[in-house]
């Protein structure tokens, strides 16, 4: 298993940086997510690694060793394309071989490794098709196994389930993680999917305009975002603009803090240490937020709590709060029902709850924010 | 498949009057009057008597054919045709396929430009092009009078009225007859094939070797054929730059028909190269339909 360091890579295209000096280090088997919007940066990163592009500045070392300005031929990593990019002219077991035949291994051998590796993609059957005679999981599948049977140090995938629908999508996903924990290689995968990297990966590399905004295990990039760009890019997040409250600020690494905003005292998590009255923002999930009460409320029944009321005592560290608004709008989504409402100091939340919570356009209502669903992001100065 | 395709073109069935065919009427008409029915007329006519004071005689026979066949002079000018065909054609691709595979993959803002001078050749008349060709390669032609006045020669180079003279002028004409089809088959080739090549371990020789060149077929085998096809037809180069060295059957066909007044003999030599190009050509495309096998 392979260890593979980025150390300050940049690359830039005709004087624009696609690439701004990224360090990255991965376990020995670990599967790691680039995950960006296109135009991030992800697939030349990608790329450099591969040896299809040299970075400006910066290293590829994998297990120690310097690669960087090696051609990818002498590389030794397997690459799964969009396109898959198999070689029309070649049965499966051809395509298969090809990096075995390149690597002057013989016959018998190459047989045998063709053989165990498509009976771990399932497609023992399919040796003498032609790529065109596949369908397009069949043709992943392949893809996959081409890239593995040459037994490289690293396994690259370059948003490899982009051309498959929805259902063969969620199959593969499960299938390919499957197939690289079974291998154990060390996996880097491009990505602009968030659930795919979340359901995937061991760590997320969240990639905004060619910077490495946040590393990560899933849980960590979703739930406690290290700024905003990264909040507003994973999932969908309530962003609202506050300062510590002086009466309770600590030096604390950690806990909950409450924040003075426009809407009220809200309380929120923390990991760092935070001054008292320093300007932050607090980021809160559409599906961390419900509606007092808990049963349906009527328009005409408005909640009667005072905005920004303390519901459990005076802990300031574990508080839930109570919030008076109004309900603008409610998209039925199908599983959820979205509502958009009014708070305090003209302050607009996205608000997700079960069809059982779902309050009418126009109703008044009162959200409650409980200890664990606000998370602090410093804002800078 | 034959399920699908039987259930597909079901179609209402429309009065004969109303029927699509119809539409490519006037070209059957016009192939059949100008060149089925040509065809056929020489066919008979290349089994008609040699006659003296008239084109040919009345009687049947192939005594034209057992003559020709076996006329060691006229064989010999076969073979010099069919060779001067290969030759053209290997050079063709030897010197098209690198430009082809540059014009098909380019970005480059000139590349309409390249694909201009691609198709320069013909641009000018064959007799124009030719006549360049005689003052360029003549034996106190521009060529021969450069290197005589560098003193790196001490006698002329001998260009034209041989072999080299129409190998050099055909394959210049012929060239863009390559580079066509190979473009359009090339720039069909994903260029991710070849990073896909790479990245399991190719060098770019071998990327090329395996891949690419395996995917160029179809557009090898267009090209080849067509530009075979045309030389052995070619009639106004060999005469202008062959001489009498270098004579093929094209000339000899004319001579024939023209200045010796042998229609039968003429007839039967146009046919026989006919029938020699088109086995050359079907024993080509059935080896390289090999080859394709899986391309496309």
């Amino acid at each position: 298993m392979t260890r593979l360091v980025l150390e300050g890579l940049r690359k830039t295209f005709n004087g624009v940086a696609a690439v701004h000096h990224l360090d990255l280090a991965t376990s020995e088997g670990e599967f790691i997510s680039l995950l960006g919007p296109s135009g991030c940066g992800k697939t030349t990163t990608l790329r450099c690694v591969a040896g299809f592009e040299y970075p400006d500045t910066g290293r590829v070392l994998l297990d120690g060793e310097e690669v960087t300005g090696q051609p990818p031929e002498r590389r030794d990593i397997g690459m799964v394309f969009q396109n898959y990019a198999l070689f029309p002219h070649l049965t499966v077991q051809r395509n298969l071989a090809f990096g075995l035949e390149m690597r002057r291994i013989d016959k018998v051998a190459i047989r045998r490794r063709v053989d165990a590796v498509l009976g771990m993609v399932q497609l023992s059957s399919m040796l003498d098709r032609y790529p065109r005679q596949l369908s397009g999981g069949q043709q992943q599948r392949v893809a996959l196994a081409r890239a593995l049977v040459i037994e490289p140090r690293l396994l690259l995938l370059d948003e490899p389930l982009a051309n498959l629908d929805a259902v063969l999508r969620d199959e593969m996903r499960v299938f390919i993680r499957e197939l690289q924990k079974r291998v154990g290689i060390t996996t880097l995968y491009v990505t602009h999917d968030q659930a795919e990297a979340m359901v995937m990966s061991d760590r997320i590399a969240v990639l905004l305009d060619g910077k490495l905004a946040q590393l990560g295990p899933p849980e960590d990039i979703y739930l406690r975002p290290r700024s905003v760009e990264v909040a507003r890019f994973i999932g969908r997040s309530n962003l609202i603009e506050g300062t510590v409250d002086s009466a309770h600020a600590s030096g604390i690494a950690g806990g909950t803090i409450p924040v003075r905003t426009a809407m009220g005292v809200v309380s929120a998590r923390h990991d760092r240490p935070l001054l008292p009255g320093e300007p932050v923002h607090v980021a809160i999930r559409p599906e961390a937020i419900g509606f007092a009460g808990g049963h349906r409320e009527q328009p005409q029944a408005a909640g009667s709590g005072a905005a920004g009321e303390r519901v459990a005592g005076m802990d300031a560290q574990a508080t839930t709060s109570l919030h008076e608004c109004t309900v603008n709008r409610a998209y039925f989504l199908g599983a959820a029902v979205e509502h958009v409402v009014q708070c305090r100091g003209d302050i607009s939340l996205v608000v997700q709850t079960a069809h059982a919570q779902r309050v009418a356009e126009g109703g008044r209502a009162a959200i409650v924010l409980g200890p664990d669903s606000a998370w602090v992001i410093p804002r800078a100065p | 498949m034959t399920h699908a395709v039987a259930t597909a073109t079901r179609l209402p069935r429309l009065p004969i009057g109303q029927r699509a065919f119809w539409l490519i009427a006037p070209a059957l008409v016009l192939i059949g009057v100008f060149l089925v029915l040509p065809y056929l007329n020489i066919v008979v006519m290349s089994l008609r008597e040699p006659a003296v004071g008239a084109p040919y005689g009345a009687g049947l026979t192939i005594g034209n054919y057992t003559r020709i066949l076996g006329d060691g002079y006229f064989l010999g000018v076969l073979a010099d045709t069919l060779l001067l065909g290969f030759t053209t054609t290997v050079i063709c691709l030897l010197l098209g396929y690198p430009v082809a595979y540059h014009l098909a993959r380019t970005t480059s803002r000139y590349q309409s430009l390249l694909y201009v001078l691609v198709l320069s050749p013909l641009l000018v008349g064959v007799v124009v092009r030719s006549f360049g060709w005689l003052i360029l390669l003549s034996g106190n032609g521009v060529v021969n009078r450069a290197l005589l006045d560098l003193g790196l020669l001490e006698t002329g180079l001998q260009l034209i009225n041989n072999r080299l003279g129409v190998t050099i002028a055909l394959v210049h004409v012929f060239l863009p007859f390559m580079i066509l089809p190979l473009i359009g088959v090339i720039q069909s080739i994903d260029p991710v094939l070849e990073t896909a090549g790479q990245s399991l371990g190719a060098s770019r020789l071998m990327v090329f070797w395996r891949l690419v060149l395996p995917l160029s077929w179809p557009g090898i085998q267009a090209g080849s054929i067509l530009v075979f096809v045309l030389t052995l037809s070619a009639y106004v180069t060999p005469v202008m730059l062959g001489g009498a060295q270098m004579k093929t059957m094209s000339v000899l066909v004319v001579q024939n028909l023209i200045d010796n007044f042998q229609w039968p003999t003429g007839a039967a030599l146009a046919l026989i190269l006919s029938a020699c190009g088109l086995v050359a050509v079907a024993v080509y495309a059935r080896l390289t339909s090999l080859l394709m096998k899986g391309v496309q």
